[in-house]
């Protein structure tokens, strides 16, 4: 089971300001949130790489060459690299076409709350892999996906081959390079020997805007 | 030249991973492993007689990934060599006896309607590769690793359409007995079968000690041979190396007792090498081998459910059906499939268990629309279908493109019936529902019925149909012109049951057409078919007095296990005569409903036991079932209809829109409001004289192509029709044409185009381009996650609306209602 962080999905669903739910909402939250937990398949799959710089924007590890000067900042002082692929299965994708047919109020509940559910898996799965390098004395970074920054999107598709993620835990890219189960996550996460603190919850939460490994 | 394969009649040996082989030998990670047929044939080689050396009798090319989307130049050379590394290496080991087998994985894609790969596009892809690999020499097509059922019905369709070689086909479960889109054993062991696959299975996932418990439910709904091939445990990982748990001789240990359950051909996945084949083979080759048991089960299936006939009675809904509905006519011929969809799960919601999907009408293209219903159907409800037509050709489109094992409605004993329906039944699979009627009529004695179901069950095998594919509808006509028709039709249900061991199924509520108080005759011979052994009832489950029979029949004939369900459904309900006078109920009246503020209105609200507000409280705070019954309790009091429109539902809505816009109330409750107040309208448009007649702006909405999410154009929509636009939904992943040719029919001024990633925002543009080229004074409206207002104006958009309620802000200065 996953837990699904209340305040993240009210954030979703645009609450701001202090501004909460009434109790006919909240239930219905709560309500969709059931159905989610009854209707996810949580998978994922990491592979480990070592890594080269070849210059201050160009990487390479796994056969795959990016050019991306925001992926070499965050990968700065790694020598290796694990990929990595989350999903939370085809189960809310049907909800929430169900929910738009029927109530679409629930569809963005839906929306919002396996939204939630995607960022506590992955971050489950980025834990273990923290947890794994520092047995060795080994520091992640924080996890970048294909897309942020200038890194290019086309990636994705380098990534989802190389995981072989369709078959190992369903993760398919449509020819616009659109994630299906819609619920999923691809990222890039550096090891190195140096130390970087960062907030757990990720550089959207993060104050300090300044920061160099910032995605 | 087809070889026999003696799969069922003696245990027969699978190799074990090729991925895991060529690896050790130098694959990298990412590489396809196919190209290594002309780069390394010398290697794909050795593995293969390590494989046959180890003992096995069928091994797979190397072409698990080949098709046309992996190797757009290649195909040709790299399936053909695969099969030619085989057929030598077969020689070189001095094992012509084994079988070499056509591998064919997944596409790597979703299908549509999840995903963006047609279905007949998915059997084309396959079909290439069938041509191309039989061509060279293979003996069997083997299908593996499917952990879809859609993607696994167009591959076998494929390799049945473009060769004649058997067919096997082994798929991918998890720990919960699932594929990743929701078929179990027994949802895909029907499908499968009525496909007339050779021979089916498990492969990959998992090792052999958690596969246990899915051979077992697969031993016991096949009726065809069952292959196992696990993996060596489950995959660890150790300096970025994956790896399997399991070793070969604990391997071979749990492929005895996968032996002993019953498995017909074991043999190895990912992780095994050929010392695991060796050790299973040398434990699992003298155990005793026993032939495939056919199972007599009658089984529907969706893609991920499977409703077994017999037991408890199926309910099958009988709503999505034209005759003598006109709005659902009217909903048809506007292609309005998403009333046709509500009126799908309403019966789900009320206990349906199969789905009845009738939309012949005159006017409309009946293969085109049950297709598209059909498909629409399946990416919102999990129940099974019943496919309801008279047309050959709708028919087989449907079967051809439903996601599961279907339902056929239906054939009968006419020799025209017989010979078009039959065919499409062994091709595709589904139980066809038999009517008892011939070029004679409909008999008027049991015995006349009982003989056309003779002569289908005769026809129907001659065709290769068995007769758990058939199921009889004894016909209930009018009891009103022929006071013996229930009795005869009691008798034949009675004696489809006892004399011919087999399920019977019934329209049941014609059997009350002209006479007063339908309900009652219902009610009863409802209770009296099933007692005769009915097996399946096409009733509406909507109705009270129908679900009130079928739930005392559960209870009474110890079908509802402690009376649970009947108990959950009625504790704490009253007896009808009480209940029903809510409507009528005069307490709460025009007052409660006429006020205009606070809620005044103090009635007890019986659906949610709540106190009812007046209309324009219930709007506001998104409570549609109140705001429904508020409408009707103020427009029985006399209130006109207009009045309560203007009076209390648009200053509502204006009101919710106001708070959505300042931030101090949020999307969900916006929507939940646009659901009240459309709650409202439903029955306010009832007591409206012009209804229907009022004119509506048409709005075009559409996601554009490539673009396979459309929750924010929904949302769009449901705020549009809730401020009175026409909206004219084209859907999702839509080509500029088609929406160009929509504006010009239905000559539709405003536009709203949605775009969510920037990769498809090139044809939001292009649909723009050509909207102003050939319909210039059409008026654009982009939005989406990716838009925002300079970007708008970069492609050529009209307008940017941040959300839902900008859209309605345009549509107003487009159409001039700004006020």
């Amino acid at each position: 089971m996953i837990e699904i962080d209340q305040k993240e999905v009210l954030r979703y669903l645009g609450f701001r300001r202090g501004n909460g739910p009434d109790a006919l909402l909240m239930s219905e939250i709560e309500k969709c949130e059931r159905e989610l937990q009854d209707a996810v398949l949580p998978k994922s799959i990491v592979r480990r790489f070592p890594l080269e710089q070849i210059d201050e924007k160009t990487l390479r590890f796994a056969g795959i060459t990016i050019v991306s000067h925001s992926l070499s900042k965050n990968l700065a002082n790694c020598s290796e690299v694990y990929l990595f692929g989350a999903t939370l299965g085809v189960g809310p994708d049907r909800l929430i076409s169900r929910a738009q047919v029927v109530k679409m109020s629930d569809a963005v509940i839906y929306q919002a709350a396996s939204a939630a559910m995607i960022e506590t898996w992955c971050d489950t799965v980025n834990e273990k892999i923290r947890k794994e390098v520092s047995a060795e004395g080994l520091f992640t970074r924080p996890r970048y996906s294909p897309g942020y920054g200038d890194c290019p999107l086309e990636v994705q598709r380098d990534l989802i081959r190389v995981l072989d993620a369709p078959k190992q835990i369903g993760l398919t890219l449509t020819d616009s390079l659109l994630m299906m189960p819609s619920k999923s996550v691809t990222a890039v996460i550096g090891v190195s020997d140096v130390p970087v603190i960062c907030h757990p919850k990720g550089c959207e939460s993060c104050a300090k805007t300044d920061c160099e490994y910032r995605r | 030249m087809r070889r026999d394969i003696p799969i069922g009649r003696k245990r027969l040996f699978f190799d074990g991973a090729s991925g895991t082989m060529l690896q050790e030998m130098g694959l990298a990670a990412g590489e396809f492993p196919e190209t290594w047929n002309l780069i390394h044939p010398e290697r794909v080689a050795s593995m293969h007689r390590a494989y046959l050396e180890a003992g096995c009798d069928i091994f797979n090319t190397n072409t698990f990934g080949a098709n046309r989307l992996k190797y757009p130049d290649q195909l040709e050379e790299i399936v053909t060599s695969a099969v030619q590394i085989a057929d030598r290496a077969r020689k070189d080991a001095d094992r012509e006896d084994a079988f070499i087998a056509l591998d064919i994985g997944p596409t790597g894609k979703l299908l549509e309607p999840m995903g963006d790969l047609p279905f007949e596009r998915a059997v084309e892809l396959f079909g290439e590769v069938v041509r191309i690999g039989s061509r060279a020499g293979a003996d069997l097509v083997l299908i593996e690793t499917m952990a879809d059922s859609y993607e696994a019905k167009a591959a076998v369709l494929a390799a049945k359409e473009n060769c004649s070689l058997p067919v096997f086909i082994t798929l991918t479960f998890d720990e919960t007995g699932k594929m990743l889109t929701g078929g179990t054993p027994e949802s895909v062991t029907a499908m499968l079968e009525g496909l007339g696959v050779d021979a089916l299975g498990v492969n990959c996932g998992m090792g052999p000690k958690q596969m246990i418990p899915i051979v077992k439910r697969f031993l016991t709904a096949a009726s065809v041979p069952v292959i196992v091939n696990p993996n060596a445990g489950l995959p660890r990982s150790r300096n970025g190396h994956t790896y399997y748990d399991i070793t070969p001789d604990e391997f071979a240990q749990y492929m005895q007792e996968i032996t002993r359950l019953g498995a017909h051909a074991v043999g190895g996945c990912c992780g095994t090498t050929p010392e695991h084949i060796r050790r299973e083979i040398s434990l699992c080759r003298d155990l005793p081998f026993h032939e495939p048991v056919r199972k007599d089960r009658s089984v529907v299936t969706s893609f991920s459910k499977a409703v077994e006939l017999g037991g408890k009675p199926a309910i099958i809904g009988e709503r999505i059906n034209p005759t003598g509905k006109k709005k659902f006519k009217e909903a048809l011929k506007n292609n309005d499939i998403d009333y046709i969809l509500t009126e799908g799960l309403r019966q789900e919601d009320a206990g349906a268990d199969i789905l009845d999907v009738n939309v012949g009408l005159p006017e409309i293209c009946e293969p085109d629309l049950i297709d598209a219903v059909v498909k629409r159907l399946q990416s919102v409800t999990a129940l099974p279908l019943q496919i309801d037509t008279s047309d050959p050709e709708a028919m087989e489109r449907a079967m051809r493109h439903y996601n599961g094992k279907p339902m056929i409605n239906s054939v009968n004993g006419k020799e025209e019936s017989m010979r078009a329906v039959f065919p499409l039944v062994k091709k595709y699979g589904g139980v066809v529902v038999g009517l008892l009627l011939d070029e004679n009529g409909i008999p008027e004695t049991a015995d006349g019925r009982i003989a056309v179901a003779k002569k289908l069950i005769r026809t129907a095998a001659e065709y290769g149909i068995e007769k758990k594919d058939l199921v009889f509808d004894a016909l209930a006509l009018t009891v009103s012109s022929d006071q013996q028709s229930a009795v005869v039709t009691l008798e034949t249900l009675r004696r489809i049951r006892d004399e011919l061991g087999m399920h019977s199924i019934l329209g049941v509520s014609n059997i009350s057409f002209g006479l007063p108080r339908r309900e009652l005759i219902n009610g009863t011979f409802f209770t009296m078919a099933m007692q005769s052994g009915l097996s399946c009832a096409i009733i509406n489950p909507n109705n009270e007095a129908m679900m009130n029979a079928y739930r005392s029949f559960l209870v009474l004939s110890g079908l509802d296990q402690r009376c649970e369900s009947y108990i959950r459904t009625y504790s704490g309900t009253k007896a009808p005569s009480s209940s029903a006078s809510v409507l009528n109920n005069p307490a709460g009246g025009s007052g409660a409903a006429g006020g205009t503020g606070a809620s005044n209105g103090t009635r007890t609200d019986v659906t949610s036991g709540g106190p009812v507000g007046t209309l324009r409280d219930c709007i506001e705070r998104g409570m549609d079932k109140k705001a429904a019954e508020a409408a009707r309790t103020a427009l029985e009091g006399g209130q006109p209809p207009l009045d309560l429109v203007n009076g209390q539902l648009i200053p509502a809505l204006d009101r919710v829109g106001q708070e959505f816009e300042k931030g101090t109330l949020f999307l969900p409750q916006l929507l939940m409001s646009a659901e009240a107040a459309k709650a409202a309208f439903e029955v306010v448009k009832q007591y409206m004289k012009d209804d229907g007649s009022e004119k509506k702006e048409p709005v075009i909405l559409a996601t554009v192509k490539g673009d396979i999410h459309d929750i924010g154009k929904n949302i769009v929509k449901v705020l549009l029709e809730n401020y009175g636009y026409g909206v004219i939904d084209l859907g999702r992943d839509v080509p500029p044409e088609v929406i160009l040719e929509a504006a010009k029919k239905n000559n539709v001024r405003l536009v709203g185009l949605s775009a969510l990633m920037t990769t498809t925002v090139v044809n939001m543009e292009e649909t723009i381009r050509l909207l102003k080229k050939e319909k210039p004074d059409t008026v654009t409206v982009v939005g989406g996650a990716v838009m925002n207002p300079e970007y708008a104006e970069q492609i050529g958009a009209d307008f940017y609306a941040k959300d839902a309620m900008a859209t309605v802000h345009v549509a107003d200065t487009v159409f001039h209602h700004d006020s």
